[in-house]
């Protein structure tokens, strides 16, 4: 006993020194390229640098976060009619006038934008934000997330299942099957874009009107109700590829002999899944997960397509700030934002799903 | 209900099942490849037409105009060339370095394997904006040329996806063989290679296949790492900036026929690897 | 099998080794050279670089660079030049030409991004590194004010005298502090195009002069087309995705009614005013009555599909959908024209001003044999060589307008002179290094006056407080 408990504490520590050994590499190529560029960020979310330009950069401390982040609620006062000291009533609807929710967020030391007015126990109140795109930017990102990810993972199941089925031709839907997520985003942006044209020339449209439903004549795309399902189903199109082919390289994981067992204990295919296949590729979905939702919270290129300045993604909103108004102090903050905002997500995807790696 | 009928009705709703996928999935590629035949003219049509069809008199009319364009681009067939070996190489260095990290991740037993996998994902929690200009400095002030420089800048994204998704498929494999492996007298390097890696060949694959098309696909980086290099310029570039007559045009026509036929070799490499796998190294393997 | 494995294995590890290292030199330097050195020391790394350019011209125009090679005295200059397509191979042409002619200075010519927002991305990108890599550039007629800190001063190279002989307007756009930071190069103007079939159909004389005469002939013609059974037809489109394009729409609008340029040339705030209001509430109301629904997500290309498949009577768009709109898939061929954009009143009429500036970077390590280029590029000789070119570029040159051959071969330029010497500019060089964030308030601004979310007035004075507090000009009439 003693001496099997000798060797295994050399053979742990074998294992050890080989871990080190094979992730050196890793580590080293990941360091190498990322830790200019990562640090160069983070200094600058503390300054007021301006990209490309000869102007000396100050620190600021955390005024570019404070800018982001900044919200306020205020209540609108109504408007109040000179003349009789009375609240002012819409003569026609009889509602309250207020004042405008604008005037009503402050403007010293920083100006609060409107974000949204909202009612609440008869009184109108404004939620108002030094920038409100920013703040826009991020619940729409959210949104956009969690949205996606659900439904690539719901279709990406079904996917990997028929295709993980066997029939004939199944070689050959498994390739089809990548034919969205082969598509450079570029391109089928582009041809996303162009089937939701605003008239008759768009597919929907089109379709729509041959079904006698709308006009021909709706603006998928500058419709703000439109907007967000329009790139979750683009998106959803585009990446459910992804994550069926990577549940089927997990369903392939599985042994088959497991469900010849379940079989014999006559387990239907719906049970069988939920309590075999589900759990058996657990590890699989909580990876594809990270990375799909990681993936999904950074999305730029088709917002930037698509959306252009109309809509921001928290990667288009960074991207504009540097870009077009060269504010490199308050988009490296921005950037440091979205780190944060994915770290909760991951944090929270390997703690809810035990992707913790100690086996011990 | 016999369970001939049964199994009648389970393939049937099999390929009603396998039929409605296909159709969304190809739809809108089967609209690209319509839109690719057809004028500036047919494009702005109202309504808009399934097949190509003239404008005035509604006669079926396909254009080749497009195809010829991008076949006649030197800098688009350059760009196949260029692509391909970006991303051959990020796809080789990713799997082969991840699959070491992800070996050491999910079936070795060392200290503070949780910060590693924290670590390694925390590199692709930044947009792509965020190092774009750090990088860029970094590339310039070494001299780099453009194709390396994409290649080692791509890492920054593929590595930890490959290093995170072998971790899982390893750790899914029995630890079993592990052990048995090593009261065999094996070293776990030679586990590794001889045992473990054979066996997680279709997890390599599809890992390998994703990590080469978000490498195939990345614009931002190409374009501007490729800035001043013409020449070493990927698809995704070629094809959003597709020559036009006049400057503020879009071509979207040969766009959309360049962007077909650049994923005709993609489809035909997925194909061919899936076909490799289809077999499935599993269930078998891992008993024996 | 095993042995397969093992061969591939052992050639992957060989090429991690080999990253690995490179990886690791890459580590030990980069952290080191932070960005303001940086820049000093790679000069002497990149000069092969450079050198090994010229192999990619055309081989005819090699045999001189190389025969003059010994001397050591042949410079080449790097010119990120237009987008892929008609103007590139035209500037091709071009670089050859003085590639032939001038054996010691050798351009490499480079097709930039067609969008303007890449384009810009990647200028900045190399001015942060202050990368020796870019000598010659296309600049946009919005950026002199902005790029102004990274560009050279023409003045020092005889830019004064060489600008003599341009529009006033757009040479005084590209003076930032006294420095003459861009060369006019070729210049762009907002038309109307006017489908002249049509006017003629519903007893038009001649396009509008105003805006109120615009509405009513939109509304006669699509009626009139709508009930002859084409129900996609529309009277009248242009561009209001919130986008720079909707800014130069928008001040269009604004200037034509009398309401100022934003923020003045004297850097005071103007927006905030009767005038300006009255014409973003007028631009609301053709939504739906005039133009279609979806023009709120429109660029210049998605006017121009409408107007191409022959779905418009009016188009506001920049005079390159001219040519486009002769192609033989056009359904429009020979039934249009383009005119001056109407005006609150008869004679008011505004273009915004666009075109493009040759600008030479600061960190060109041959400021002054880039600059001979520049001058060259925008010399009258080459403006009247790229007016006569297919893409029929519009001359900064007053006298080219009265040039025999241009008047013989491109009739519309000296017609369109009065849209051109009179076109405004977008407040860019006022508000410079800002002006980005000064458009992008009052596109947005105005684009929740086309979406329905404020009224005209709302938006006027939404943009005055926000242009206060961005830039701290003063407030005033325009």
């Amino acid at each position: 006993m003693a001496n099997a408990k000798g060797q295994s504490s050399d053979l742990a520590k074998q294992e050890q020194r080989l871990a080190y050994w094979l992730l050196a590499p890793t580590f080293i190529i990941l360091l190498a390229i990322a830790i200019y560029p990562l640090i160069s960020v983070f200094g600058y979310s503390f300054t007021n640098a301006t990209f490309a330009s000869n102007k000396p950069t100050e620190f600021v401390g955390l005024d570019n976060y404070r800018n982001l982040l900044s919200m306020t609620i205020v209540q609108v006062p109504p408007l109040i009619d000179e003349a009789t000291g009375q609240i002012q009533v819409d003569a026609e609807t009889g509602e309250v006038q207020y004042e405008s929710s604008v005037r009503a967020l402050p403007r010293e030391p920083v100006r609060f934008r409107v974000v949204t007015d909202f009612s609440l126990f008869g009184n109108k109140y404004v939620l108002g934000a030094t920038d409100p795109a920013f703040i826009r930017a991020v619940w729409d990102t959210i949104v956009f997330g969690v949205s996606t990810v659900f439904l690539e993972l719901v279709l990406g199941m079904m996917v990997a299942l028929i295709v993980n089925a066997n029939f004939k031709g199944r070689g050959f839907m498994r390739a089809l099957i990548l034919v969205p997520w082969v598509i450079p985003t570029a391109v089928s942006s582009q041809i996303w874009e162009y089937m939701f044209q605003p008239n008759r020339t768009g597919f929907f449209n089109t379709v729509l009107w041959y079904l006698g439903m709308g006009s021909g004549e709706i603006p998928f795309l500058s419709d703000p109700t439109w907007q967000l399902p329009a790139m979750i189903v683009i998106d959803v199109w585009k990446t459910t590829p992804f994550m069926a082919l990577l549940l089927l390289a997990g369903l392939q994981l599985i042994p088959a002999d497991i469900y010849e067992a379940a079989d014999v204990d006559g387990a239907g295919p719906v049970r069988s899944f939920f309590q075999l296949t589900l759990p058996l590729l657990k590890g699989t979905i909580a990876v594809a997960l990270v990375f799909r939702t990681l993936d999904a919270l950074r999305v730029f290129d088709l917002f930037q397509i698509v959306l252009g300045q109309a809509r921001y993604s928290m990667a288009s909103f960074t991207y504009y700030e540097l870009i077009q108004n060269r504010a490199m102090g308050y988009s490296s903050a921005s950037s440091i934002m979205i780190f944060l905002v994915l770290s909760i997500f991951a944090i929270g995807y390997m703690r809810s799903l035990g992707v913790k790696s100690d086996d011990h | 209900m016999t369970t001939k009928t049964k199994h009648r009705i389970n393939r049937i709703l099999l390929w009603a099942l396998i039929i409605v996928m296909a159709i969304w999935m190809l739809f809108p590629f089967y609209w690209a490849l319509n839109s690719s035949f057809k004028t500036e003219g047919q494009l702005a049509m109202t309504p808009a037409t399934f097949i190509p069809r003239a404008p005035v008199t509604g006669d079926i009319s396909f254009t080749l105009k497009n195809y010829e364009s991008v076949f006649s681009n030197q800098a688009f067939l350059r760009a196949i060339v260029n692509s391909t070996i970006v991303a051959v190489s990020v796809t080789v260095l990713a799997l082969a370095v991840g699959a070491f990290a992800g070996f050491a991740l999910g079936k070795l037993r060392y200290r503070g394997k949780n910060s590693t996998l924290y670590i390694i994902l925390a590199m692709t929690m930044f947009p792509q904006i965020a190092v774009l200009s750090g990088l860029y400095t970094v590339i310039t002030t070494l001299g780099i040329p453009a194709i390396p420089s994409l290649i080692l800048t791509y890492l920054l994204f593929s590595l930890p996806f490959t290093a995170w998704v072998l971790t899982a498929f390893f750790r899914e494999l029995p630890t079993e063989i592990f052990q048995s492996a090593q009261v065999d007298g094996a070293s776990p390097f030679q586990t590794f290679y001889m045992i473990m890696l054979p066996l997680t060949a279709p997890a390599l694959v599809t890992t390998g296949l994703l990590a080469f098309i978000g490498a195939w696909n990345e614009y931002l980086f190409a374009l501007t790492f490729t800035s001043i290099q013409p020449d070493a310029r990927t698809l995704p570039v070629i094809i959003a900036n597709f020559p036009s007559q006049a400057t503020r045009q879009i071509p979207f026509g040969e766009i959309m026929a360049a962007g077909i036929v650049s994923s005709i070799p993609l489809f035909l490499l997925v194909f061919i690897f899936q076909r490799r796998i289809v077999a499935g190294l599993t269930a078998g393997a891992v008993k024996g | 099998m095993k042995r397969r494995y093992l061969a591939v294995m052992g050639l992957l590890v060989i090429m991690a080794m080999v990253l690995a290292a490179c990886g690791g030199g890459a580590a030990t330097e980069a952290p080191a050279a932070p960005a303001e050195p940086a820049a000093q020391e790679a000069a002497p790394t990149e000069a092969p670089a450079a050198e090994a350019a010229p192999t990619e011209a055309p081989a005819a125009e090699e045999a001189p660079a190389e025969a003059a090679a010994p001397s050591g005295d042949v410079v080449t200059l790097t010119w990120v030049g237009p987008g892929p397509g008609g103007e590139f191979e035209f500037r091709k042409q071009q670089a050859a030409e003085w590639n032939a002619a001038n054996p010691d200075i050798q351009i490499n010519l480079i097709e930039g991004p067609v969008s303007a927002t890449d384009r810009i991305g990647l200028y900045l990108q190399a001015f942060q590194a202050q990368s020796t890599d870019i000598d010659i550039m296309q600049i946009d007629v919005i950026w002199p004010g902005d790029l102004a800190d990274n560009l050279i001063d023409f003045n020092e190279y005889g830019g004064a005298e060489a600008v003599a002989g341009d529009f006033p307007a757009i040479v005084q756009n590209n003076t930032v502090d006294g420095r003459l930071v861009g060369l006019p190069w070729f210049t762009d103007g907002g038309l109307l195009y006017y489908r002249t079939d049509l006017l003629e159909k519903y007893g038009f004389a001649g396009p509008p002069a105003t805006w109120t005469e615009l509405e009513e002939m939109s509304q006669t013609i699509q009626d009139g087309e709508r009930a002859e059974g084409n129900q996609d037809f529309w009277g009248y489109v242009w561009q209001g995705a919130p986008y720079e394009g909707l800014t130069c729409d928008a001040l269009e609008w604004v200037y034509s009614s009398g309401g100022g340029t934003i923020v003045s040339p004297e850097k005071v705030i103007t927006i905030n005013n009767d005038a300006a209001s009255a014409a973003l509430d007028r631009a609301y109301s053709w939504i739906g009555k005039i133009s279609p629904p979806g023009v709120t997500g429109f660029m210049e290309e998605d006017s121009r599909a409408v107007w191409h498949a022959g779905n418009a009577a009016f188009m506001r768009n920049w005079p390159y959908a001219y040519g486009l709109s002769q192609n033989d898939d056009s359904a429009v061929v020979g039934k249009f024209d383009a005119t001056a954009l109407p005006g609150a009143e008869a004679g008011q009429s505004a273009a915004t001003l666009g075109g493009w500036q040759v600008g030479v970077s600061k960190y060109s390590k041959y400021p002054e044999a880039a600059a001979k280029v520049a001058l060259w590029l925008a010399s009258e000789e080459q403006q009247k060589a790229q007016a006569l070119s297919p893409n029929s570029l519009i001359p900064t040159k007053m006298a080219l307008y009265e040039d025999p051959d241009i008047a013989a071969q491109r009739e519309f330029m000296p017609k369109l002179l009065p849209v051109f010497t009179s076109a405004v500019a977008r407040p860019s060089t006022a508000t410079a290094p800002q002006y980005n964030e000064v458009s992008n308030i009052f596109f947005s601004n105005v684009y929740d006056v086309l979406t329905g979310k404020q009224s005209g007035a709302d938006a006027v004075a939404n943009i005055e407080i926000d242009l206060e507090d961005l830039t701290g000009f003063e407030v005033g009439a325009p």
